[in-house]
C-alpha cells in the first residue's frame, strides 16, 4: 500500500460513505481532506469559484490588438499614488478548448447552440455516469505547457473539487489541485511602444486541466440553466504575482490569447468567453517585501477593461491606504462594472474556501511518455515570441513586428509574401497600409481576400522593377484583393504597363504643352509651381502610366528650355 | 449513486474489514490489485497524517448543505467517528520503504477520441430534471443570496 493510495482509498471511501448515510442523497463528506494538502504552496490561493453569470458583451470589437489608453483623471490618480506605492498583479485565465467533444463525454460543443441540446448523462451528473478523458485535451495541455515553457508532469492526475451551484450538475468539478499538467514555466512578450515599449518575461505558475460549469442565467425571481457549457474542457493558466501595472496584465492576457490561437487550442475569444481572466490584485509601500490584502476582480470582457480594472483597483486601494484606511481593503471579489468604470464588490471571501478536494476516483492517472512530449514539441509552430524576435532580426520596426506578429495569418501571409520573394519593408508597408485597411473595411480577414501572396509579391517586384507605376499598383491592387487573378493578367488585360520609353513620353509632354500656351507662358513668367499642372496633365493623357521619374525630367527639361 | 455504494464496500471488504456498516451491503465483485511493483518517485503533496481528529458533525453537515436535526447529528456522530477509526488501522501499514503513488494502475490508458457522439434519449433526461421550462432547467434565485 502506498502512500498516495493510501490517501485516495481514505478519501474515496469516506466520500463515498458519506453518500451512504445520508438519507437525502447528497454529498455528504465526512472528513475535511484540503486540511491535508494545504501546505502546498499557492494551490489554495489560486482556488476560485467559478462565477458563470452570462457574460456581458463589452462593447470592444473582435480582436483587439492592442490596449486603449485610460481614461486621464484615473491615470494622474494612480500616478500620484503609485509613486509610493507598488501593485501586484497575478492573473488566472481560463482557456476552453477548440474541442469537437467535451472533456469527459463524447457530447459535442458549439457556442451558441440552443440550451440544454448537447447534454448527456455524463455531463449532467446522472448516478452511474462515468467519466471518459477525451485525448485532445491532454495533447492540448501538453502543447500550451510547452509553449509556455514549463515543467510537464509526467504523471498527473485529476482530482474533485466539491462546491454547490445550480450550474455545476455532480456537485463537484474535475480538476486537478496538487498535481498539475504543467507547472514553473514563463511567457514572453513585448509592451507597445505607444505603452513605454519594453520586453517583459512574467512567470506562470502552472496550468492545469478541468471541466467549464454550465452557464447560469439570472432573472426575477429564480435562475435558469443550461447545461451544454458542462463538461466542455478548459485549461486554467496562474500567473506568477510578476505584472505590476493595468497595461502589463493586459498584455500578458493578449499574448496568451495569442499563443493559443498560434497552437489552434482555442478561439481565444473573449466576449464568447472563451479566454477568461480573473485578476488579483493588491499594492503594498514600495520597499514592503510581504504583499498587501488582495483583491480579486471578475467580469473582465476585453483587453482593455482588464488594464482599466486593474488601474482603478490600483488607484482605488492607494487612496484607502493615503487616506489612512488600509485597514478598509478587505480580501473579496469584485466586480468589473463595465458602464461606471469602476470595480464593486461582489461577495466578501469567508476565508479561505473549503473544496475538500480528493481524487478523482472515476479517472485514471494521466500518464505521458517523454516520446508522446518530444513528438508534440516537435509538431508545435513556430510562436509569437520567436516570430517577433526573428521579425526583429530581420530589421523590421518593433512596431511592424507587433502588428504582423499580433496574428497568425497574417504572420504566414507575410511569411508567403517574402519566401515569394518579395523586399521585406515593402510586403510589410502593403500588408500594413492598404490591404490591413480593406480587410477593415470589408470586414474580411486575411484568409478570405482574393489576393495571394505570391501575387503580393509579383506586384511588388512588378513596381520595384518598373513595370507599372505605384500609382497603378494600388488600383490593381484592390482589384486583385477583390477579385482575385494575377498581376501579369491584369497588367495585359488592361494594358497597364508603365512608359518608360523618354520618346514617347516627351510626344505627350509636346502635346499638353501646346495645348496649354496660357499656362506655359505663366510658367515661364515665374510661376513655377505650374509644373505639377503640366505633370498631372501628361500623367493623365498617358492613363497614368508614364513613369513618373522619367515625365518630370523631361517635362522639366521642356518647359525650360527656350522656345 | 449506486456505483458509489458498492464501490466503496468493494474497497472496505479487500481491507478485510469487518465494519459495522449503517447500511445496507451491496453485490461485492473481485477487486482488481491494488499494490503496483514498479514504484516511481514523486513529491506527492499530500501526507496521511498519523492522527485524524474527531469530525465536527455541524460543520461537515453545513459544508455539504445539509441540515441535521439535534437526534440526527447524535446518531451519525459515532458512526462518522467509528469510520475515521477505521482509517486509523490503515495508518499501521509500514509505509517507510514505501515510494508514493497517486493514483491506482489501471490498466491500459482510458482515453477516448475526439470524435462526438449525440445522445438521443433527451426524453429521458429531461424527464428527470425537478423543474424544466423549455429551454432552461429552472432553480431558485441563487444571486445576493449567499
Amino acid at each position: 500500500m502506498t502512500v498516495g493510495r493510501l490517501f485516495e482509498c481514505q478519501s474515496f471511501i469516506l466520500s463515498q460513505f458519506s453518500l451512504l448515510c445520508s438519507d437525502k442523497e447528497r454529498v455528504f463528506h465526512v472528513y475535511d481532506f484540503i486540511s491535508e494538502v494545504k501546505n502546498h504552496r499557492n494551490v489554495v490561493l489560486y482556488c476560485s469559484m467559478k462565477s458563470s453569470q452570462t457574460q456581458t458583451a463589452t462593447q470592444e470589437k473582435q480582436q483587439p490588438p492592442k490596449v486603449k489608453v485610460p481614461q486621464h483623471a484615473l491615470k494622474r490618480t494612480v500616478d500620484k499614488f503609485t509613486r509610493d506605492y507598488e501593485a501586484i498583479i497575478g492573473i488566472e485565465t481560463h482557456v476552453q478548448l477548440s474541442t469537437l467533444t467535451k472533456a469527459f463525454c463524447s457530447c459535442p460543443y458549439n457556442y451558441g447552440s440552443q440550451p440544454n441540446t448537447s447534454i448527456c448523462p455524463i455531463c449532467m451528473g446522472l448516478p452511474g455516469a462515468l467519466p471518459v478523458l477525451n485525448s485532445k485535451m491532454i495533447e492540448f495541455a501538453v502543447k500550451l505547457g510547452l509553449a509556455l515553457n514549463c515543467k510537464l508532469s509526467l504523471n498527473s492526475k485529476f482530482d474533485r473539487k466539491q462546491y454547490f451551484y445550480p450550474d455545476l450538475p455532480k456537485g463537484y468539478q474535475i480538476s486537478q489541485f496538487d498535481i498539475p499538467i504543467a507547472t514553473g514555466g514563463y511567457i514572453d512578450l513585448d509592451i507597445p511602444l505607444e505603452f513605454g515599449g519594453g520586453h517583459k518575461k512574467f512567470g506562470i505558475t502552472r496550468v492545469h486541466m478541468e471541466e467549464d460549469a454550465g452557464k447560469l442565467l439570472h432573472s426575477g425571481n429564480g435562475a435558469q440553466v443550461d447545461l451544454n457549457r458542462a463538461g466542455v474542457p478548459l485549461l486554467e493558466i496562474v500567473s506568477e504575482p510578476d505584472m505590476r501595472t493595468g497595461i502589463e496584465a493586459a498584455e500578458y492576457a493578449a499574448e496568451l490569447q495569442r499563443v493559443v490561437r498560434y497552437l489552434g487550442i482555442s478561439n481565444g475569444n473573449m466576449q464568447e468567453g472563451s479566454l477568461r481572466c480573473d485578476v488579483n490584485v493588491s499594492i503594498r509601500p514600495i520597499g514592503q517585501l510581504e504583499f498587501g490584502t488582495k483583491v480579486e476582480i471578475k467580469n473582465l470582457n476585453s483587453f482593455s477593461s482588464i488594464n482599466r480594472a486593474i488601474d482603478f483597483e490600483i488607484s482605488r486601494q492607494a487612496q484607502l491606504h493615503s487616506q489612512g484606511q488600509g485597514d478598509h481593503i478587505v480580501q473579496e471579489t469584485r466586480l468589473w462594472e463595465e458602464g461606471a468604470q469602476k470595480t464593486v464588490t461582489m461577495r466578501k471571501k469567508e476565508g479561505l474556501s473549503d473544496y475538500r478536494y480528493f481524487p478523482e476516483p472515476d479517472l485514471p492517472e494521466v500518464i505521458l511518455t517523454q516520446e508522446y512530449v518530444d513528438s508534440i514539441h516537435k509538431s508545435l509552430p513556430e510562436l509569437p515570441e520567436m516570430k517577433r524576435r526573428r521579425y526583429e532580426n530581420m530589421g523590421l520596426s518593433m512596431q511592424d513586428v507587433l502588428f504582423l506578429a499580433n496574428d497568425m495569418n497574417v504572420a504566414e501571409y507575410f511569411d508567403a509574401t517574402l519566401s515569394s520573394g518579395a523586399d521585406l519593408k515593402l510586403a510589410a508597408n502593403w500588408i500594413m497600409g492598404d490591404i490591413a485597411a480593406y480587410m477593415k473595411n470589408e470586414k474580411l480577414s486575411i484568409n478570405e481576400i482574393k489576393l495571394t501572396p505570391k501575387e503580393l509579391g509579383e506586384l511588388i517586384a512588378s513596381i520595384k522593377g518598373g513595370t507599372i507605376s505605384g500609382k497603378i499598383g494600388k488600383e490593381i491592387l484592390f482589384e486583385l484583393l477583390a477579385k482575385g487573378g494575377t498581376v501579369k493578367g491584369l497588367i495585359e488585360e488592361k494594358d497597364l504597363i508603365q512608359i518608360n520609353d523618354p520618346v514617347e513620353i516627351g510626344k505627350m509632354i509636346d502635346k499638353v504643352i501646346s495645348e496649354n500656351p496660357k499656362q506655359l507662358e505663366q510658367y515661364r513668367g515665374g510661376k513655377t509651381k505650374l509644373q505639377g499642372f503640366f505633370a498631372g496633365q501628361v500623367m493623365k493623357l498617358s492613363k497614368g502610366k508614364a513613369n513618373p521619374g522619367l515625365l518630370n525630367k523631361i517635362l522639366l527639361e521642356k518647359l525650360n528650355a527656350k522656345s | 449513486m449506486a456505483m458509489g455504494s458498492s464501490r466503496a464496500l468493494l474497497i472496505l471488504s479487500n481491507f478485510k474489514f469487518k465494519p459495522t456498516l449503517p447500511f445496507a451491503s451491496s453485490s461485492l465483485k473481485p477487486f482488481p490489485p491494488f499494490i503496483r511493483n514498479n514504484f516511481r518517485t514523486r513529491n506527492f503533496s499530500a501526507k496521511t497524517s498519523s492522527s485524524l481528529p474527531p469530525p465536527d458533525l455541524p460543520r461537515l453537515a453545513e459544508t455539504a448543505r445539509i441540515s441535521l436535526a439535534p437526534n440526527e447529528v447524535e446518531e451519525f456522530a459515532p458512526k462518522i467517528r467509528r469510520v475515521v477509526g477505521w482509517f486509523g488501522q490503515l495508518q499501521a501499514v509500514d509505509l517507510d520503504n514505501v515510494e508514493p503513488a497517486i493514483r491506482a494502475d489501471t490498466e491500459g490508458d482510458n482515453l477516448r477520441e475526439d470524435v462526438p457522439e449525440t445522445f438521443e434519449n433527451k426524453e429521458a433526461l429531461m424527464a428527470s430534471v425537478p423543474s424544466y421550462k423549455e429551454p432552461y432547467i429552472k432553480v431558485p434565485k441563487v444571486l445576493n443570496k449567499e
